[in-house]
């Protein structure tokens, strides 16, 4: 019989680190299922997690496809279940349901240059396309991140982003000063103008709050990079995932289902509801 | 196949169809609504529009899809809890609310089928019954490619003819329910043929409301989102949601987890209808919500049935039942919105 889409498999928490305390804290998780399967996704899909007795979240993968051993999701702890999330140990079951959503056409990008750009938690959905990209670097042309978060503190992947920039150009960015901070200080849209990546030959990949997105979006338009090279995810409230709840709609998208992965030449052409 | 059944004969034909579980439209105090039928002879097909449709038979307003508990080795256990599957019939289905169930068919198959939905809905026989007069006074189906005797979505179409019924099945499953009391049915006559015809005919001109030219309505709509129509137009909403629970077609649901104890862990996660007129419906856990304001509600309304619905399936995900006119107690009129999106700015 064909899989009931609405019953999650279970998993146990193999590793959980803290990557940002304090208010708006982040930890990333690592999940191996309890049985065998044959769970297997694209770079930016999404899975919904459960906590039962909190109920569900769509958190994207953070882990390459390329990883079979794990699965990993770097979660911002906001409500029930991404704080129930927070609380749990290593050896805790979840449920894990999925994969959802498009993912990115990264097969299409072969031989261009890759601009990642991020802000806060939002590393962690493009996460699995950049290592991934970064594995098979000879299949892309240049690689870069530009990347900020609020405060160095609200960064994630800390250690990760320091071997990151032994492989490829990374320019991180914080909102405002701190004593011992050499990079960038400001928001991210603005790191994009100050680096002036140039958009020949080029695809972005921008993931972050909503008016973060919007301002890069500005940013790289301005940089005269065309709509279609402008890929972007987009994040409405989710709880079932295959376009059937109704709630996550723009227009007639559903973001579970046909995004949350865009274009912003395909974005634009969609009402501006979200 | 097109047989006539005596009305003195119905309710034989209701016993010979004690296998099935049984719906029909039972008052209750004042109003009308779908029921399980224990005994035939409280079947009777006097109604007048019910306050909900079937759709609750098929998709009911709230379902537990598992449970969750842990044992005393805290071991997780998860359970898929489907519907029983046993076959129903629904008596005095109206014709706008069963073509209501067609489009249902299609959010819930699709990439995902929905096992919860297709249990019951493939076990699940409609009987129809024409509307020689309309059920409510805001009917509007044949604005919306319905009609009083449309038969989409049914297994059988029953019509009134007096002191019978003319009994059309239109399926596989209509027709056992016509084989299995096989005697109780005659063959229509010329004049019965005729008869079914005038009063089909006759029902269309009792409709009183319609929308100018739905033709026109998808792409205007299109057109006007950003208009400041939806604010003017929601003014006056109380978000109470009444419109859309009421809909034959609404789909839209929510899932929790409700907890029976929480150590050893014990619960079930639930599945209820959902309101896209709820602020909290599209509202994230940030605080930020695509839809804040009344307008982009009603709009998400109207757009959904009018516009998105047609873009993805081709039909419009209305049938014209008027409950969402009627029963809006600030007498927001779906009919008269779209007549004015019609003619806005011209
Ligand atoms: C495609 C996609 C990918 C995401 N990836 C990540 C990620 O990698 N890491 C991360 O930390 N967060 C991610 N989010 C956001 C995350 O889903 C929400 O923060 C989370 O669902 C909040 O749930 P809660 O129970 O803690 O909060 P509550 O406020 O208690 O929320 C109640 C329920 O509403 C729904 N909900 C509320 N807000 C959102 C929202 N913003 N998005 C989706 N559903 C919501 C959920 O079903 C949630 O369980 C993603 C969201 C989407 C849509
Ligand atoms: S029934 Fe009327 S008042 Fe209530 S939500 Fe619908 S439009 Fe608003
Ligand atoms: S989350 Fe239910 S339709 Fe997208």
């Amino acid at each position: 019989m064909e899989h009931n889409a609405y019953i999650p498999r279970l998993a146990k928490i193999i590793q959980i680190k803290e990557e940002v305390s304090g208010a708006r804290p982040i930890k990333t998780f690592r999940t191996q299922f309890l049985n065998k399967n044959d769970f297997a996704f694209h770079c930016g899909q999404c899975t919904m997690l459960s906590v039962f007795g909190k109920g569900e979240s769509m958190i994207s993968i953070s882990s390459p496809p390329l990883i079979k051993d794990y699965l990993q999701f770097s979660i911002l702890k906001m409500g029930r279940v991404t704080s129930a999330l927070h609380e749990m140990e290593v050896g805790d079951k979840i449920g894990i349901r999925g994969p959802y959503g498009n993912g990115f056409p990264i097969e299409d990008w072969k031989g261009k240059n890759l601009i990642f750009i991020g802000g806060g938690i939002g590393l962690a959905p493009i996460w699995s396309v950049l290592q991934t990209a970064l594995g098979k670097k000879q299949e892309y042309g240049e690689l870069k991140l530009i990347y900020g978060a609020r405060t160095s503190k609200d960064l994630v992947f800390k250690e990760e982003l320091k071997e990151l920039k032994k492989k490829m150009i990374v320019h991180l960015s914080i909102d405002v000063e701190e004593p011992e901070w050499e990079e960038f200080i400001g928001f991210v849209p603005q790191n994009v103008t100050d680096k002036k990546p140039s958009p020949k030959n080029a695809i972005t990949i921008t993931c972050g709050p909503p008016i973060m997105i919007k301002f890069v979006i500005q940013a790289l338009k301005d940089l005269e990079f065309e709509d279609a090279q402008i890929y972007t995810t987009v994040e409405n409230k989710m709880k079932c995932g295959i376009g059937k709840c109704g709630r996550c709609n723009i227009g007639m998208h559903y973001v579970c289902k046909d995004g949350p992965v865009y274009s912003w030449a395909e974005l634009k052409k969609l009402p501006q509801e979200y | 196949m097109k047989k006539i059944l005596r009305k003195k004969s119905f309710l034989q034909w209701v016993k010979r169809l004690e296998s099935y579980k049984i719906y029909a439209p039972m008052k209750d105090d004042d109003f009308w609504n779908f029921a399980l039928i224990n005994n035939p002879k409280d079947l009777n097909l006097n109604h007048s529009n019910t306050v909900l449709s079937p759709k609750k038979i098929i998709f009911p307003q709230r379902e537990v899809i598992l449970e969750f508990s842990t044992s005393n080795d805290s071991e997780l256990e998860v359970k898929e809890i489907l519907p029983e599957e046993k076959a129903s019939i629904i008596f005095g289905v109206r014709p706008c609310d069963a073509r209501a169930i067609p489009l249902m068919d299609k959010v819930f198959g699709g990439d995902f089928t929905d096992p919860y939905y297709w249990k019951r809905r493939d076990k699940t026989i409609l009987v129809g019954l024409s509307c020689n007069t309309p059920p409510s006074s805001n009917c509007f189906c044949l604005s919306v490619e319905g009609s009083p005797h449309s038969k989409e979505g049914l297994d059988i179409l029953m019509t009134d003819l007096g002191d019978k019924y003319y009994v059309e099945s239109l399926t596989k499953k209509g027709d056992q329910l016509i084989n299995l009391a096989k005697n109780l049915f005659e063959e229509p006559n010329a004049k019965d043929n005729k008869d079914l015809e005038n009063i089909h005919k006759d029902s269309e001109k009792k409709i009183k409301r319609q929308i100018q030219d739905i033709k026109n309505i998808p792409a205007k709509l299109k057109e006007m989102f950003e208009s400041p129509f939806w604010d003017e137009e929601s003014l006056s909403c109380l978000r109470c949601g009444i419109c859309t629970y009421l809909c034959p077609t609404c789909h839209c649901f929510d899932i929790n987890d409700e907890i029976i104890s929480s150590s050893p862990l014990k619960g079930k996660r639930v599945r209820t209808w959902d309101n896209c007129q709820f602020p909290d419906f599209t509202m994230h856990s940030s605080g930020h919500n695509p839809r804040s304001d009344r307008a982009s509600r009603l709009r998400q309304r109207i757009l959904h049935k009018f516009q998105y619905f047609i873009e993805q399936y081709q039909n419009y995900q209305c049938t014209g039942c008027g409950r969402c006119i009627s029963k809006c107690p600030v007498g927001i009129d779906i009919i008269e919105v779209l007549n004015k999106v019609e003619n806005y700015g011209t």
